[in-house]
């Protein structure tokens, strides 16, 4: 090993590190995408890699590997790995030590699986390449790595195929077969991009745990602050393919170096959003249930589920939920995008459900939407201007170069396709023709999740803004805990279909009190390393797989998973009680143990009402 | 394979795709678009350019082209402008007709009939391709049954059997082609339109409250053209192809009109005799145009992928 001093980094402790990077530069015809970047990681100990997009993060993580794309180059430096430069190895050397001694774990689980093998038989063919197994051994040893990574009936799973498991299992399996023949380092590049948050909680809880138990150094690279947080010791962070910052996390969170985590906290911290005072009401939704008929089987999927909710004037009430738990199909439903099969959603006093075709065209911009991939939402073959006209009544140049000032952009964008756009500022130009309606209601359906997150800073903040200036309430959709706590007033949260929990921010996000609510919450994130998830005992996980909303359970949906149910869970459907603190939960146990209601002797018959007051 | 060995492979596709794919495409898609633009000049200006007359017999029957070892000469006497009697490039026919200025001319007749026939088929196709993608459902399914109907007849049987019929004329050919070619075009805009109406635009113009005919022609239709637009290409080439077939067969173009089908049947029977010239040119004329259609479709459908 040798001893130069790092440059930037503090000196390592006792054991040498597994990885040490020396000035590694690599360049795109001669644009450098790295510039000498040096850093080094220890044994068991997990380094969070983060930048914005086109950092050269991804870059650098190839390189690690002596892999570039086309046309790049590495340009020099050194990338030792237990003391040999795998960058002075032929070709061969390098690909033996790939998967032996690094493992590589990329976004997207199931796009790297190849659809016609079994996922058992995937993972014996990493194995055999780089250890001396026979294929018995191989398949053994697969489905025990299957095993300790916590997947129930392992033997089956082995044998199945890509399409046939879920996206968490499948992330499961890649980390199976980039841990499997003991590399001894690991390097994820947004492992968790696109999972839900329970789902990454598990996932990076099993690759600490696995990576602390073998020793092994961890190269993490995200853009969430709140992984970094929760899961790793230091933090590097890239800007122009320069690492810009290097501290420990505990550090780093209390005083960042760089202008970029800089802005990026800047919101954490922001004092949260004051609710209004007793506002008038705008939108009651009651009842609303929607389900689909699926095709074939002619079974019914019953995505929502007899919602009720209220949005005050002025306020914002976040929606949040898995994917499955049908909160966009509320927000589709308010708009009528959707027809309801029951329910009614009154709308400044009118109900949107019965409306007549004319008068809702009428009344239906009054409640506008800002949709999540901003591209999609924009009609590529016109301009900006055109598009914003759209929504005036009177196409007026004026009022189109006010309102792309209001939203923080240039009125001279006004001239461009929404293709030449940065996807931050497409998604101003959506915001922007929703406020051109003069709405009382936007439904913002997950407008940040396609965003970069120093754009989703930038929309956050705007989206607080024009709601103090204009005054206008939000329902805001969205699986982001993160924005939906620097957004909300209020909060529900969904879980198949129903609402499961309703209050203020401070109820939902400080003392949840639905079992679901609870575990969702204990996966959440938070950039703030006080409370790290991989030190402390991780509480409230719910145990198994959300059920199939085709094939629901007769009682609570939660029941199966659920570590407070009693017996009656299993059986009746559970109410939504209303609690003293003007919070309502669905929950026979939680409103026993609040006082809410008696404990009852015999267990309630079916509840059909779906409200009981307290 | 390891994951690591999948990712050289992804990675060395990429290169390939960088590398080696994109010069070729883009080379044959540009030979495409001259060929294209080649054949539409020659239906706008053929009949006026020709050397020779392209209707009146002459004497000279069954010229053979001037042979190879000669056309360096040839040409140097073309170039310099020096006195010289006509030239026959392509030889003579039967009629003693000059063959190259025929082939100049057909292009009149061949690329009219194919591109009017597709123009014609394209706007009636995609009109109904979007009324069967926004209708209710059993509208569309209906026409979507009716245009299998059309499709499931052999097209050159169907279309012989069509301009026998109507009367060998023009313009019977062009509407027998249009309706044939229709079903191609309302299946391509029906599948993208029922893409299009699921994009965030539509549902965004919806909630501002515009009528659904306003969305379908405003936002459906034109993001939904760009398919049939390149199927176009390559069916005005399949087209050529037809109107050739269908003269070759008598059931087409009318002679002495000058065609390639036309002029490849007259010719035929003196293959045998080695009287090779009157069939081969405008047959390869034919292959070339098909080929220029087709490579021009092929550049624009991956461009428009990208």
């Amino acid at each position: 090993m040798p001893s130069e001093a790092a440059p930037i980094l503090p000196p390592p402790i006792l054991p040498p590190p597994i990885l040490s990077v020396r000035d590694l530069s690599v360049g795109f015809r001669g644009v450098p995408a790295v510039r000498d970047v040096s850093f080094d990681i220890a044994p068991g100990e997990i380094v969070g890699l983060t930048g914005d997009s086109g950092s050269g993060k991804s870059t650098l993580g190839l390189a690690l590997l002596g892999l570039v794309r086309q046309p790049g180059r590495i340009l020099g430096g050194s990338v030792m790995i237990e003391g040999v430069d795998l960058l002075r190895l032929p070709e061969a050397a390098r690909r033996a030590r790939r998967g032996s001694q690094i493992g590589l774990i990329v976004q997207n689980p199931r796009g790297s699986l190849s659809p016609l093998h079994t996922v058992g038989g995937q993972i014996r063919s990493v194995l055999r390449a780089h250890l001396k197994l026979s294929s018995v051994q191989a398949a053994a040893r697969a489905v025990g790595l299957l095993r300790q990574l916590g997947l129930n009936d392992p033997e089956r799973r082995a044998g199945s195929y890509p399409h046939e498991i879920s996206g968490g299992m499948a992330q499961r399996v890649l980390i199976a077969m980039a841990t499997g023949a003991g590399p001894r380092l690991l390097v994820a590049d947004e492992p968790t991009s696109g999972l839900d948050v329970t789902i990454q909680a598990q996932f990076l809880d099993e690759l600490a745990r696995t990576s602390r138990a073998a020793g092994s150094a961890v190269l993490l690279m995200t853009q969430d602050l709140g992984i970094i947080a929760n899961y790793c010791d230091r933090v590097l962070v890239m800007q122009d393919g320069r690492i810009v910052a290097s501290d420990r996390t505990a550090a780093f969170f209390a005083d960042p170096k760089d202008s970029y985590s800089r802005t990026l906290l800047s919101l954490a911290y922001a004092p949260p959003p004051v609710p209004p005072v007793a506002p008038a009401e705008l939108l009651a939704v009651r009842g609303l249930s929607k389900h689909f008929r699926l095709r074939g089987s002619g079974k019914t999927l019953q995505a929502v589920d007899r919602v009720d909710l209220t949005i005050g004037r002025g306020e914002t009430l976040g929606l949040v939920g898995e994917s499955g738990s049908g909160k966009t199909t509320v927000g589709r439903c308010v708009l009528r995008l959707l027809d309801a099969d029951a329910g009614e959603v009154v709308f400044e006093g009118k109900d949107l459900l019965r409306a007549m075709p004319r008068d809702l065209r009428v009344m239906r911009r009054r409640i506008q939407i800002v949709f999540q991939d901003p591209l999609d939402a924009l009609d590529p073959r016109w301009t900006v201007s055109r598009i914003l006209g759209e929504a005036l009544l009177r196409p007026d140049p004026r009022r189109i170069a006010e309102l792309l000032t209001l939203v923080g952009l240039d009125p001279a964008v006004a001239r461009l396709r929404p293709r030449g756009l940065s996807a931050g500022a497409q998604q101003r130009v959506g915001i922007a023709r929703a406020i051109a309606a003069e709405p009382a209601l936007i439904v913002l359906d997950e407008p940040t999740s396609a965003l970069t997150p120093m754009a989703r800073v930038g929309i956050v903040a705007l989206l607080r803004e024009l709601q103090a200036r204009l005054g206008m309430s939000y329902l805001f959709i969205s699986h982001d805990l993160n924005t939906v706590e620097q957004l909300s007033h209020r909060v529900a949260v969904m879980y198949l279909g129903q609402i499961v929990e309703l209050g203020t921010r401070e109820q939902v996000f400080n003392a949840p009190r639905h079992p679901y609510a609870k575990a969702l919450l204990a996966a959440h994130l938070a950039p703030d390393p006080s409370h790290r998830r991989v030190d402390g005992v991780q509480a409230a996980v719910l145990a198994g797989e959300i059920p199939s909303p085709i094939d629901l359970p007769p009682g609570c949906y939660l029941a199966g998973r659920c570590p407070v149910a009693i017996e009656s869970c299993h059986t009746t459907q559970q109410p939504l009680y209303a609690f003293a603190d003007g919070g309502q939960v669905r929950c026979t146990p939680a409103a026993v143990r609040a006082g809410v209601i008696q404990r009852q002797a015999d267990p309630p018959g079916r509840v059909l009402s779906n409200t009981v007051a307290a | 394979m390891s994951d690591s060995a999948q990712i050289e492979t992804a990675l060395l596709d990429l290169d390939l795709q960088a590398h080696t794919a994109r010069p070729v495409t883009d080379l044959l898609f540009r030979l495409g678009g001259a060929i294209v633009l080649a054949s539409l000049v020659l239906m706008l200006v053929g009949p006026w350019i020709t050397p020779f007359d392209v209707g009146r017999p002459s004497d000279d029957i069954m010229v053979p082209p001037p042979d190879l070892a000669d056309l360096p000469h040839l040409l140097g006497q073309v170039f310099t402008g020096a006195p010289h009697d006509p030239i026959h490039w392509f030889g003579t026919d039967g009629a003693g007709l000059d063959v190259f200025s025929r082939v100049l001319a057909a292009p009149r007749a061949d690329v009219a009939i194919a591109v009017g026939a597709n123009l014609f088929s394209l706007i009636t196709g995609s009109l109904i391709g979007l009324l069967a993608g926004t209708a209710r459902t059993w509208l569309g399914a209906l026409v979507m049954r009716i245009s299998d109907l059309v499709q499931s007849f052999p097209v050159f049987i169907t279309g012989m059997i069509l301009v026998t019929l109507a009367g060998r004329s023009n313009a019977t050919i062009v509407v027998t082609l249009a309706l044939l070619y229709t079903p191609i075009y309302v299946r391509l805009t029906r599948s993208e339109v029922l893409t299009q109406r699921n994009r965030g635009f539509i549902d965004a113009a919806r909630v501002l409250g515009k009528s659904e005919a306003f969305i379908a022609l405003r936002h459906v239709l034109p993001n939904a053209l760009a398919p049939a637009m390149i199927q176009a290409s390559v069916t005005i080439g399949f087209a050529i192809l037809m109107t050739a077939g269908l003269s070759f067969v008598g059931a087409g173009v009318r002679p002495p009109t000058p065609e390639w089908g036309l002029m490849i049947a007259a010719g035929a029977d003196g293959i045998v005799q080695g009287e090779w010239w009157p069939s081969v040119f405008p047959g390869i004329a034919i292959s070339i145009t098909v080929f220029g259609y087709a490579a021009f479709g092929n550049g624009l459908e991956r461009r428009h992928a990208k």
